[in-house]
């Protein structure tokens, strides 16, 4: 009898803890789980377009005078498992493990990304290209944002007959002359300060050439119409 | 102002160019501002005297067509105005604009002149200013033109070009753009209204002929030149009529308060902006 008491006794604390997990464990966010499954999304994908072939998502042919600024292609680009671990660029799920992320706005962290001419000009939002969650790092293979199909998935939604090419246009430009921009697309940094040099240097150059001919002849001429005053005297 | 004895400085083709630029820089310089500046307000009044944000690239787009065809028809007119048979002797000589070593010590004396270290240079038929005048926008229009196109092509332009390419199309664009502005509506204007030989106006852009003395004085070596060759008593012109000079006076006025306008308001708003 105080065997079968001492049994109840461990169920009902058994019992407890399990209700005591249910209750403290928050529930699913409905919302979440229709998209938190990257599987779930990418069958999504596989449904709607079939298989991915490789002919689908690589380029046909290599174009060596067309490439992306800060995107290596080429002869030697860097092993895809290597580069997913040191950086994010390369995963499912490019925001995993940050803390209280679906608490965040984009702009929270991309500052910057919020003030180019899509966002100024167009009001595009950042979902309109990124997609919903979750948002797969730009290098990752079967990402809409992978440069090998950038230009049909984002770019085409507005742009008709978006190119690869076209699609290597920098949306999130950096900021011209800075040193984020030395590296990342040397063209547009030399670009910005030729133009500068060439902006400064000709007002240098000319503002203080007709100021200085102004003067100058101010005092000329004053001299030339006493003289010419005098020989008429 | 109006004596007998003038001479004739720009022919009725230099002056309707010369208005033609006025006119569509003008009115590219006040779209292509409304555009840049289009998250200030001042950038949406601006707007509205176009038709509001999106006209105003209607606008801007059909008057850059405009002075792309006005530079091809310059370019045409200026390959005629090569004398074939000696193409050197008219490139390079004294009626080209074309820059030569005779400008850079004209620069040198000017500068001693400035500070009181020598005689002016005698200056030719067109001084090296002048030259620089002529040359920035003989270079800054093809580049406006290209990169502009880019923008208006973004398709086209990326099956020839990296799609990159327009985002460096773009910032030249407006980085020449600033550029052009600055320098007409500060150096440009500056030469030709504010130079105490020039003020209120230097009108020989619109009259097309300037006093005979004035042009002694300015510019010696074209008028010895015009003597030696016995041209001098051909290249007379007619002093201007009351009512036009009153009407370039008023028209002169309006484009400088305007470009002045712009070009103030341009940096005023220009830290509400990222400009590139």
């Amino acid at each position: 009898m105080a065997q079968l008491i001492g049994i109840k006794r461990w169920l009902l604390l058994a019992g407890a803890v399990v209700l005591g997990t249910i209750l403290l464990v928050p529930e699913k966010a409905p919302a979440q789980e229709e998209v938190t499954s990257a599987i779930r999304r990418y069958k999504q994908y596989e449904v709607s377009t079939g298989y991915y072939e490789e002919y689908e998502a690589r380029p046909q042919r290599q174009r060596p005078f067309i490439e992306i600024p800060g995107v290596r292609r080429g002869v030697f680009p860097y092993s895809p498992t290597s580069a997913s671990v040191r950086v994010r660029t390369r995963l499912s799920d490019s925001h995993l493990g940050i803390k209280f992320y679906n608490r965040r706005r984009c702009e929270d962290c991309h500052v910057t990304e919020t003030r180019d001419i899509h966002t100024t000009r167009a009001n595009l939002t950042c979902r309109q290209c990124h997609g919903g969650e979750p948002i797969a790092s730009l290098e990752h293979y079967y990402s809409p944002m992978n440069p090998i199909r950038r230009h049909a998935y984002v770019c085409a939604k507005c742009h008709e007959g978006a190119s690869a090419s076209y699609a290597s246009y920098v949306v999130h430009e950096p900021s011209a002359g800075s040193s984020l921009a030395r590296t990342s697309f040397p063209v547009l940094y030399y670009a910005y300060w030729f133009m500068l040099v060439l902006l400064v240097g000709t007002m240098a150059f000319f503002i203080p050439h007709s100021l200085l001919v102004g003067l100058r002849e101010l005092f000329t001429k004053k001299r030339i119409t006493n003289n010419a005053d005098s020989d008429a005297h | 102002m109006p004596t007998a004895t003038r001479i004739k400085r720009f022919s009725i083709l230099d002056r309707v160019s010369h208005l033609f630029l006025m006119l569509t820089f003008l009115i590219q310089a006040a779209t292509g501002f409304s555009r840049t500046f289009y998250a200030t307000n001042w950038g949406k009044k601006l707007s509205y005297l176009f038709g509001g944000y999106e006209n105003t690239l209607v606008v801007h787009k059909w008057v850059g067509a405009l002075m792309i065809a006005g530079f091809l028809i310059h370019s045409i007119y200026l390959l005629t105005r090569i004398q074939w048979r000696s193409p050197g002797k008219s490139i390079f000589g004294p009626d080209s604009l074309v820059p030569n070593f005779q400008d850079i010590k004209h620069l040198g004396q000017r500068i001693l002149w400035f500070f009181g270290l020598g005689s002016p240079p005698k200056l030719e038929r067109w001084s090296y200013w002048e030259k620089f005048d002529y040359w920035a926008v003989y270079w800054g229009l093809p580049l406006l033109a290209i990169t502009g196109l880019m923008a208006i092509y973004p398709l086209a332009t990326s099956q020839i070009l990296p799609g990159w390419s327009l985002n460096v199309a773009v910032l030249l664009h407006r980085a020449e753009a600033i550029l052009a502005v600055a320098y007409i509506f500060i150096v440009h204007f500056f030469i030709g209204h504010l130079r105490p030989t020039s003020f209120p106006m230097n009108e020989a852009m619109f009259t097309g002929s300037m006093d005979l003395e004035e042009a002694i004085e300015e510019k010696p070596a074209w008028v010895q030149r015009l003597k030696d060759e016995g041209k001098l008593e051909i290249v007379q012109g007619n002093p201007p009529a009351r009512w036009y000079r009153v009407l370039y006076f008023i028209f002169g006025y309006a484009v400088v308060i305007f470009g002045v306008y712009l070009l103030i308001n341009g940096i005023i708003y220009s830290r509400y902006v990222a400009l590139h």
